[in-house]
């Protein structure tokens, strides 16, 4: 197995593992474009440097909030799914270089937030980028690192 | 028995999660404080009795790491078990920890479970909420 195709999986199981123990959702990776409506942001900095970027349609981070803190759907705010956005993305991001190496230091920067809608599609400068649908909600990440 | 619980972290969403979880677990929570950071953790150290603090590492102002060092500072505070939760679980991000006073590690994403297990563990009491017996006769003792 080479190794860009063992940090995406690694990287798809540590996604996996934050949104099924912390938000109870459970996503189907798919191939096609995603739309989103609110980008979350994270940098790591150590033996490699990059980003880590979620953008995550409101549908599912309503869903989220309600199932991380047993809220109604009324009751999710836009500052309750920005804070479960960075969160989810912290997780996702600390998950992640733990499992490529528990032996190497990583520093986090403290998490992101953007409100924008727009679809989805890999950047030309990102190493590697992941969609996911959840009842038909979908979320997105991507990874730059730098060379 | 009943413990006053302080919750840092910078998610208010985490922080009732965390409360949540230990409240549903049975563990007897007297009162919970809650700060956003180490530098609002020491302020409410300064006016309150805390039993146990769950604090996260990566936190603007003052992180987990630099609430370990006051701690340690402060001789009426350095006593007080401090639980790491955070997304950092690497071997030598959790000696760091440990070798700056933290009592116990657990990485996020968590389970319920871990959180109730590492708290009774920390504040040396049973799961009943009694503080466990030393089970060794009194002539091992050490005085």
């Amino acid at each position: 197995m080479d190794n860009m195709k063992k940090t995406q999986e690694v990287l798809m199981n540590s996604i996996f593992e934050v949104f099924e123990k912390m938000f109870f959702v459970f996503l189907e990776p798919v191939d096609e474009d995603i739309r989103y409506d609110m980008v979350a942001s994270i940098q790591f900095k150590g033996p490699r440097k990059g980003l880590i970027r979620a953008y995550i349609s409101r549908p599912i981070a309503s869903v989220m909030v309600e199932n991380m803190l047993g809220l109604d759907p009324k009751e999710v705010t836009d500052k309750t799914m920005e804070d479960c956005a960075k969160e989810s993305l912290n997780m996702i991001a600390g998950s992640f270089l733990n499992k490529l190496d528990s032996k190497k230091v990583y520093d986090l920067s403290i998490p992101t937030y953007e409100k924008k809608s727009g679809k989805f599609s890999k950047s030309a400068d990102a190493t590697m980028a992941l969609c996911f649908d959840s009842d038909g909600q979908q979320m997105g990440i991507e990874m730059m690192v730098e060379q | 028995m009943s413990f006053n619980v302080l919750i840092v972290d910078d998610s208010n969403s985490m922080r009732a999660v965390i409360k949540k979880i230990i409240t549903i677990s049975g563990f007897q929570m007297d009162k919970c404080l809650e700060a956003a950071n180490g530098r609002e953790a020491m302020e409410k150290l300064a006016d309150n009795w805390v039993d146990v603090i769950v604090s996260d590492i990566n936190m603007s102002e003052v992180n987990g790491l630099e609430l370990l060092d006051q701690l340690s500072r402060n001789e009426m505070l350095r006593e007080i078990p401090v639980i790491m939760i955070t997304t950092e679980g690497s071997e030598e991000r959790m000696k760091e920890a440990f070798a700056r006073g933290a009592k116990g590690f657990i990485k996020k994403p968590f389970l319920p479970e871990e959180i109730k297990k590492v708290l009774y563990q920390v504040i040396g009491v049973g799961q009943d909420g009694q503080y466990e017996e030393d089970s060794r006769s009194s002539d091992e003792l050490d005085f």
